[in-house]
Parts: C-alpha cells; sequence; structure tokens
C-alpha cells in the first residue's frame, strides 16, 4: 500500500492524483433470490483538486459509489460486483489512507468530548505511526480553529447543535490531510440555515486544504453553489446522465444563483434527470 | 396530579417516594394487623416486631453478631463469583458479539442454558467438586453467567453499525474498530448486564449454601427453618433483600458516574 499523503505533509496532498472508476457494476441480491443492478457501467475519472458533486435521486446508488471510493463496505457483499476502482493506478480493494469519509449521521462518539473525537484516528495504530504526538495535537488545535470549535474542546456531542457536531466530523476527516475526501449527504439532516453556513464553511476550508472531494448529494441547489463539476446520475440502476463543469468563482453570490446561467443548469439537471429515469426517485431543490 | 393513564408522564420525586414508602407501609399495616388478631397462628406467620426482635437478637447476642458473620460469608462468596462473571464472562460476550462465527459456534451451548433449571445443577456440581467453596462459587458463576454472556453479546450487536465503518474508514484494522469504537459504546449496557448478574447470584445465594454450608445467610436461614424460628427465617429473608437491593443501588450509581453520557443521547 502506498504511504498516504499525511506523512509527507502539507502541499504534497495537491500533487499527482488519479482517481479512476472504471465500468463500475453492482448488484445485490434482493430477499427473492434474484440480483438487482443498481450501479450499471459508471465510468468516471478526477485527477485534480476540486469539489466534484455526485447528484442524483435518493436511492439511486450513488452513495454506493462514494462507499467504494473509500474502500467501505456495509453491505458485506463484495463490491464492485464488476469493473475497479483504480487509485493512483493501483487498483483498491479495502479501506485506504488516501479516502477519508464524512457520512451524513455524524459517527462522533457521545462518550468522547470534541478534542478526543477529532483526535480519535491519531490513537489508531497507523496514524500513531505516521503522525508524532507533538504534531497531531497541533494539527487538532488548527482544524478545531478553522471550523469555529476552539471554546468548545471539551464538551461532548450531546451538548453541542448538529451543525456543531457536523464541524466535529468535519474535522476530524480533515485532520489527516487526506488526498481525496468522501462526503455523504453531510448536511442533508440539517436545517437549510446550517447548511448554508456549512456550505460557506467547506468552501472555506477547501481554500485552505485543496484536495479532491467527492460530494454526495440530492439536492440541485447544493450541487450549484458547491461543484467545480456536477455529475449527475440516473436511478435503478444509476449510469451517468450529465457531467459538466460550474467555473463560477465561489463563494457563488445569490444572485449568480437567480443568474440566467444558474437557471439553465438546474433546468438542464431536471431535464437529464427526467429523460434518464422518467417517474422514479427525486431530487430536492431549495429556493 | 398527572393524569393517570399516561405511561409518559413524569412523576415528581417527592411524589414517587411518597407512594413507594406508603405502600409498605401499607403492608407493614396489614402484617400487623392479621399477626395482631390472632387470625393466624404464630408459628405460621411471625409478627413484625417478633422479626424485629429475631433481627437484634442475630445482629448481637453474647458478644457475638451472627448475621455479620453470615453477611461477610455470604458477601465474600458473591464477590468472587462476581469476579469471575466479570473476568470470564465479557470477554466471551464480546467475543461472541464480535465474530459472528463464535456466535454461531457458541450460542448453542450458551443461550439454552438461560431457561435450564439451574438448580437442578447443584447436585451434579456437588458430585463434581465437592461440598467446599468450590462447589458454592461454581453454582453462583454459572447461575450469572448463562444470562451475562448473551446480554454482553447483544450489547455488541446493538452499537449502531456506523461507529465500526467510521472507525474502519480512519483506518482502524477490524480489531481496533471493536475495541476502540464499539466496546466503548457498549460499556453501559455491559454494565446493566453486570447489575443483572449480581441480582441473579443475590437470589441463588441461599440455594448456593444449601448444602454443608457452616457460615453464611442461606445456612442462616437453613438453620433456624430447621429449628422452625420463622422470625430468624423471616429475618434472614429481609436482609438478604435489602443487600441485593443496596448492591443493586450501589452499582446503577456507579454506572451513571462513569457513563454519564448514556443518557444525554
Amino acid at each position: 500500500m502506498e504511504k498516504p499523503a499525511a506523512a509527507a505533509g502539507t502541499g504534497a496532498a495537491a500533487k499527482s492524483l488519479s482517481v479512476v472508476l472504471r465500468d463500475i457494476v453492482q448488484e445485490y441480491p434482493t430477499p427473492g433470490g434474484n440480483l438487482t443492478r443498481v450501479i450499471d457501467r459508471v465510468s468516471l475519472s478526477f485527477d485534480q483538486p476540486g469539489i466534484n458533486m455526485l447528484l442524483g435521486p435518493s436511492g439511486c446508488g450513488k452513495s454506493t459509489l462514494l462507499h467504494m471510493l473509500g474502500g467501505v463496505r456495509p453491505m458485506g457483499v463484495d463490491t464492485p460486483t464488476a469493473g475497479a476502482v483504480l487509485i493512483d493506478g493501483v487498483e483498491c480493494h479495502g479501506p485506504h489512507d488516501d479516502a477519508v469519509m464524512v457520512f451524513q449521521r455524524y459517527a462522533n462518539r457521545p462518550d468522547l468530548t470534541v478534542f478526543d473525537n477529532v483526535a480519535f484516528p491519531f490513537r489508531l495504530k497507523l496514524w500513531k505511526s505516521l503522525v508524532p504526538e507533538v504534531e497531531w495535537r497541533q494539527r487538532v488545535a488548527e482544524i478545531l480553529k478553522a471550523v469555529g470549535l476552539s471554546d468548545k474542546l471539551g464538551l461532548r456531542p450531546a451538548q453541542l447543535s448538529g451543525g456543531q457536531n457536523q464541524r466535529v466530523a468535519l474535522a476530524r476527516a480533515l485532520v489527516l490531510r487526506p488526498r481525496i475526501l468522501l462526503m455523504d449527504e453531510p448536511f442533508g439532516a440539517l436545517d437549510a440555515q446550517t447548511r448554508d453556513e456549512m456550505q460557506r464553511l467547506l468552501i472555506e476550508l477547501y481554500q485552505s486544504w485543496p484536495c479532491l472531494v467527492v460530494f454526495v448529494t440530492h439536492d440541485v441547489t447544493e450541487a450549484l453553489v458547491l461543484g467545480d463539476r456536477v455529475i449527475v446520475l440516473s436511478t435503478q440502476p444509476a449510469r451517468v446522465a450529465d457531467d459538466f463543469v460550474i467555473s463560477e468563482e465561489r463563494p457563488r453570490s445569490a444572485s449568480w444563483q437567480r443568474s440566467r446561467e444558474a437557471q439553465a443548469l438546474e433546468e438542464r439537471i431536471l431535464e437529464q434527470l427526467h429523460q434518464a429515469s422518467p417517474g422514479k426517485g427525486q431530487v430536492r431543490v431549495t429556493v | 396530579m398527572i393524569e393517570f393513564w399516561n405511561p409518559y408522564a413524569p412523576l415528581a420525586s417527592r411524589q414517587r417516594r411518597l407512594l413507594g414508602v406508603g405502600s409498605v407501609l401499607a403492608l407493614l399495616l396489614a402484617w400487623s394487623l392479621v399477626a395482631a388478631s390472632g387470625l393466624v397462628s404464630p408459628t405460621k406467620l411471625p409478627a413484625p416486631w417478633d422479626v424485629l426482635a429475631a433481627l437484634s437478637y442475630l445482629s448481637w447476642h453474647e458478644g457475638d453478631s451472627m448475621l455479620l458473620t453470615a453477611t461477610l460469608w455470604s458477601v465474600g462468596r458473591l464477590l468472587v463469583a462476581g469476579m469471575l462473571v466479570i473476568v470470564i464472562g465479557i470477554p466471551v460476550g464480546i467475543v461472541m458479539g464480535a465474530a459472528p462465527q463464535v456466535n454461531a459456534a457458541l450460542s448453542p451451548l450458551v443461550d439454552p442454558f438461560r431457561s435450564a433449571p439451574v438448580v437442578a445443577l447443584l447436585p451434579i456440581l456437588v458430585m463434581w467438586l465437592g461440598i467446599g467453596e468450590t462447589m458454592k462459587i461454581a453454582f453462583l458463576f454459572i447461575g450469572a453467567v448463562v444470562y451475562l454472556i448473551p446480554m454482553v453479546r447483544d450489547a455488541i450487536q446493538a452499537v449502531p453499525q456506523s461507529y465500526w465503518i467510521g472507525a474502519r474508514d480512519l483506518g482502524a484494522t477490524p480489531w481496533e474498530s471493536i475495541y476502540r469504537a464499539v466496546i466503548p459504546m457498549a460499556m453501559p449496557r455491559i454494565a446493566d448486564a453486570v447489575i443483572v448478574a449480581f441480582s441473579v447470584m443475590w437470589t441463588y445465594i441461599t440455594v448456593a449454601e444449601y448444602v454443608n454450608a457452616r457460615q453464611g445467610l442461606g445456612q442462616l436461614i437453613q438453620n433456624a427453618r430447621r429449628f422452625s424460628a420463622w422470625d430468624q427465617v423471616f429475618a434472614g429473608i429481609i436482609v438478604i433483600i435489602a443487600l441485593a437491593l443496596a448492591t443493586y443501588q450501589f452499582m446503577v450509581w456507579l454506572k451513571r458516574r462513569l457513563y454519564p453520557w448514556e443518557t444525554q443521547q
């Protein structure tokens, strides 16, 4: 296995990066004993830092794709059924150190303080051997400051709001300085105002620690606000329905969001989804 | 006053205590009345004051406290058996909960014992281990561990998968995910299992001390019964109930101190 980028320190994260999904097919056994195909020959490649939005209706298999990139297998089934995930040209089979995931249900530990939640990875053999204690303590302090939780170090998750908990989860991922940051509808459970704040925070953090972000969402507006690139997936099974770049600089103003360009993109996405899988699944458009 | 058929209504602790103490007093009153009326012969139902007198006799008589000696012996046996239950039962339960293969292999051996007549094992234990302390400790151990192991296993399996996946994703080995993420999250429920195990052992203590005990609360009751000293039998039972209750309260308090985050979720 390749040494994680974190060992080399900041800056190196941006260099030479290649993540390829090649002809991914995923099938799951149904209770009836048949196989159902949830992902059908999806090929994508990413070769530079950027925020890439995987947009599709709920239940379309976009989270499954993301889990594949992270090497996480929650279902206990072999993933992918066919095709390959290649990171820097090496086929990836299990969890790897290049990618860190942020889940919708923040996996914060209720028994640990904010500090210990963010420092959690450094208690593991892998990171303990890679990052000396002096350095990780400094990194934890730095990232907690960046996400605005410096004054909450000693609190436990139950004493924090939903947004603050998601900040903890984000900090725990970024403290490892991953080359690949995988986000699985991280802001989906938050209220509209908190979601706006978190999107702004993500943009700030990305500017400080640019990496390859793959961000799964079913929110068209979120995709347009955050994405350098938007990949639209159809549902049942998931195929790439559209794939385009947004060059507008972030943070994207409210007036840009109301602009003709943004409106046209939104219509294009909805049109693509409708054509690819009429009547199946839902996406959300927030106003 | 809170409406009646509402299981979700929070009862003020003062009111709860009042109702609890009230019903205990009512029982004592009914008992006293029956005893005083002479409807039931004192050889069948000793009066509360007779039980109280027996309690004081057992506590201090001729420079010796039979009750204290008996209690210390029983508590000692319980603690030794309890340590064994914890040291052996918890790891076995954790391994069963964490590895489905081990669970599949061991659960047919463990689970049926929950409904097995553990008391019927006593003669077998006497045959194997004799009539000394080993047999008594082994009996208490078996009686409690068959409850503890499945409860610990269930506690591990009840931890949401996301904690395990989250740790794996951050680079933990499978075992690290278990002992760094899953076990800490299961601790409050494992503590519940230990509390149940101690309650079970208190109910079995008299049985364990049934055979050839020279000391202990079970022996004290057994001995009193032989002389038809029903007031002392009652006194012994009340002491065991009080000790079991005190153990329970202490362990619940300890659990809250150790895992305050459990109730905050």
